[in-house]
């Protein structure tokens, strides 16, 4: 259990490729499971797009092949099918994946000197846990009523057996359930291989911020998802066996009832931390690779790790702003708001650290730097329109609108996303032993940002105009077809975007068996996953490496010759 | 369950106190994330409960006092059981230089012990079993109405980790028999037994919050 012996190296192909216990390969086989479901999800937003700029009009290509019902026209039950998968995908199956699962793996035993995760069984089990539960949400696609229709958020009593009859509700339910359980095994192996199989010398202020970032991502995980675990137990029962927790009387029986509003709040309470599970992992690695490649120290190591910290704490208090709509009482209500309000300031404390790290830095503009750049400037938007979500006067009208999906898209998705995007960028090196094509990923970069900042701008701007979310088709409305030209501005970027991503499909592809072979240390940093030779050997480090210096030690004046030093050296006196 | 295989050298090595430290350090951030899990459960049972004027509410068949704490009592009987079987395993451990002789009666002890817990563990699961069983029988099914639905939805989770909990139980009476764990490797044990103590917790909470209050 404990990383010190080397265990022998396995040799049949189903230990080394499916049920591996060694986290490298449990790492890439989190990044192709992600990816795989991010496109999925995409394509689903494709489809979003298009039927909201072309309201019944036929999907192109696809519509034939996945409405042949209604002759390739998006009808409203698949519609909400299509906003719900897409969501539930993209956050559960997509983001925390790739950014967790992938990149909480590969990253934290190389980075603190280990030999593999503390539990490496617990490991594989993490990983087809998540792959079981990715099944489970395939197939609620294809049962006779369809998928789950009542959003990722999931109210009752829309989710409860009147509102979405058909087992596609039921499932979904179970698939959250288990991508939830492999989350909670991941983070106690991530907190317990953090506190114990730190390499000697490496004291908590001397890891990569990734590795904090990861730390307290892990710490949010194992406490808030069983909530949401809990809350989908009574959600299932209340489903197939008719009992009454979120329903007001039971419906079989008409006896006493329980109350659907209980369930935003479980919902909630395991949901906005969520967000800053998504976000965490992405911050440390922004941090990390803003460093990097400005050949400075992070600017404010420390104040960065309390910042985080803060965070994780007042996640657990923040959740009412997503229920101000539902009747709380006013010193409810405020109390939330000013708690949402503080818990911006850790934010706004890294936005300036990242900042701080770039001022007067020696800047190599390589395509993880730029995802990392991109990252400061779609935080810094979508973080400042949260606050207008904060106040409960201005969300009162914002609730339920285009505004609040341009704000969590920025915050969430574009921030994330770039994080984890930087972040492929820049450990394929080490991961695949080959370097993903520059130019392409420059062009990847720019060909994303601009479309996505047209998209979710253009959101804040129907959105404070009364587009409400979730409707399929606004021009339905009088008083929302004046607003159709933003929906169809916004589509056109979205393709746009859309089709971007297939540049880092074919770079990412075509790189990984054809891509330009990478020396051991390409980026030229100190950290000790980058002090091992490509590709990374099954036991990582022969010897347990000792530390003596701190992760982010570039352009020291005692440096002769180069601006990094391995963590494994010491600083010249 | 002879002690002859406890008493030759165990084919496995004996666990290192750092090993030790690394899996309780995991089962207690586990019993951790599930007391957010059954935290979560309780919450909503006081919420709900609080919305209904009188508690229990009248005109339901309510599941039977005397089962239900004759049942709490052979659970706690079955935690102090597997309590004094790791007692008596940490004994034999501590016992230096005194041969296989007392080896081998603290490896006959924790196994016996060990045996009771389990016993008494899978006599809690029937009384359990009953319980439901005579609800049932009255006429209080879970879809009744918000009473039901919390009582039986609350005691099914509980049973599902229970179903576990035991289980792991019988993997290490079984694992005791064949000297896979013993004085010198027992951490799965204690780990294991640690999971009961906190079911074991969690139902004394089911029942102060059905029977007591």
């Amino acid at each position: 259990m404990s990383g010190d012996h080397i265990h022998p190296e396995p040799t049949t192909f189903l230990r080394k490729h499916v049920f591996s216990f060694d986290h490298k390969v449990i790492a890439k086989q989190f990044l192709w499971f992600g990816m795989l479901w991010l496109l999925i999800g995409g394509v689903m937003a494709m489809m979003i797009r298009w039927q909201l700029a072309n309201p019944g009009q036929p999907v192109p290509v696809l519509g034939a092949l996945l409405f042949p019902r209604t002759g390739g026209v998006i009808d409203p039950a698949s519609y909400n099918m299509l906003f719900t998968m897409h969501g539930t995908i993209m956050i559960f199956l997509g983001l925390t994946p790739v950014l967790i699962g992938c990149f909480g793996n590969w990253c934290i035993p190389l980075m603190i000197g280990a030999r593999d995760m503390i539990f490496p069984t617990l490991n594989m089990l993490s990983f087809w846990t998540v792959f079981l539960g990715g099944m489970v949400g395939l197939w609620s696609m294809f049962v006779p009523l369809g998928a789950s229709e009542a959003g990722w958020t999931g109210y009752p009593t829309l989710s409860t057996t009147v509102g979405t009859q058909g087992t596609g509700e039921t499932l979904w339910a179970v698939a959250v359930f288990l991508i939830g359980a492999s989350s909670i095994m991941g983070g106690i192996n991530y907190i317990t291989t953090i506190i114990r199989l730190r390499a000697p010398g490496m004291g908590w202020m001397d890891m990569p911020l990734t590795v904090w970032g990861l730390f307290f991502t892990a710490v949010l995980n194992v406490l808030f998802l069983p909530v949401i675990g809990s809350a989908m137990l009574l959600l299932i029962m209340d489903r197939v066996f008719g009992t009454a927790f979120y329903v007001p009387a039971s419906l079989l029986t008409g006896g006493s009832g329980g109350d659907p509003i209980l369930y935003q709040h479980l919902f909630w309470i395991f949901g906005h931390p969520e967000v800053y599970i998504l976000i965490l992992p992405a911050w440390g690695i922004v941090a990390d690779l803003l460093s990097f490649f400005a050949r400075k120290p992070a600017f404010g190591y420390k104040v960065t790790v309390g910042a985080m910290f803060a965070v994780t704490v007042l996640s657990a208090v923040v959740y009412g702003h997503h229920m101000f709509t539902t009747g709380l009482s006013a010193m409810l209500g405020e109390s939330f708001m000013l708690l949402t309000m503080i818990i911006s300031v850790p934010g706004e404390i890294l936005f300036f650290n990242w900042l701080h790290t770039l001022w007067k830095g020696s800047l190599r503009l390589t395509t993880p730097m730029l995802f990392a750049m991109g990252v400061i400037f779609v935080f810094g938007l979508g973080g400042l329109t949260g606050l207008y979500l904060a106040t409960i006067s201005t969300d009162i009208f914002l609730h339920d609108t285009y505004f609040v999906v341009g704000h969590f898209h920025l915050t969430m998705a574009a921030s994330a996303l770039f994080g984890a995007f930087g972040a492929t960028y820049f450990f394929f090196p080490k991961m695949f032993g080959r370097m993903l094509d520059e130019r392409l990923g420059k062009l990847h970069f720019w060909t994303t940002i601009i479309p996505l900042t047209v998209v979710f701008s253009t959101m804040f701007v129907s959105g404070y105009s009364g587009m409400p979310r979730r409707y399929y088709d606004h021009t339905s409305a009088d008083y929302l077809k004046p607003l159709q030209h933003l929906n169809v501005l916004t589509s056109v970027a979205a393709f746009v975007l859309g089709a971007s991503q297939l540049i880092f499909a074919w770079n990412f592809v075509r790189s990984r068996w054809w891509g330009k072979k990478a020396v051991d240390n390409p980026w030229e940093i100190g950290t000790l996953d980058w002090s091992m030779p490509t590709p990374v050997p099954h036991y990582n480090f022969k010897e347990i490496p000792v530390v003596h210096t701190g992760p982010h030690e570039f352009s020291h004046p005692a440096l002769k010759g180069r601006d990094w030093i391995p963590q494994t050296e010491k600083l010249p006196a | 369950m002879t002690a002859t295989s406890a008493t030759a050298a165990l084919p496995l090595p004996r666990e290192s106190a750092r090993a030790r430290v690394d899996a309780t350090l995991g089962m207690l951030f586990f019993i951790g994330s599930w007391s957010m899990a059954f935290g979560t459960l309780f919450l909503s049972f006081l919420i709900l409960r609080d919305r209904v004027g009188t508690w229990p509410p009248p005109g339901i068949a309510l599941p039977s006092f005397p089962l239900a704490s004759l049942a709490t009592a052979v659970l706690l009987g079955s935690s102090v059981a597997l309590h004094l079987a790791l007692r008596r395993a940490r004994a034999g451990r501590q016992a230096t230089g005194a041969g296989t002789g007392a080896t081998a009666a603290a490896a006959r002890g924790f196994g016996a012990l060990w045996a009771v817990g389990l016993g008494l563990g899978c006599a809690f699961a029937a009384l359990q079993w009953w319980l439901w069983w005579a609800l049932l029988a009255a006429g209080t099914r879970p879809e009744a109405g918000l009473y039901e639905s919390l009582f039986f939805g609350l005691t099914w989770v509980h049973a599902a980790h229970v179903a576990i909990a035991l289980l792991a139980l019988l993997w290490v009476q079984v694992g005791i028999a064949c000297g896979r764990y013993g004085s010198q490797r027992i951490v799965v044990a204690q780990n294991s037994a640690l999971f009961w103590h906190f079911m074991d917790a969690v139902w004394v909470l089911l029942y102060l919050g059905f029977f007591v209050f």
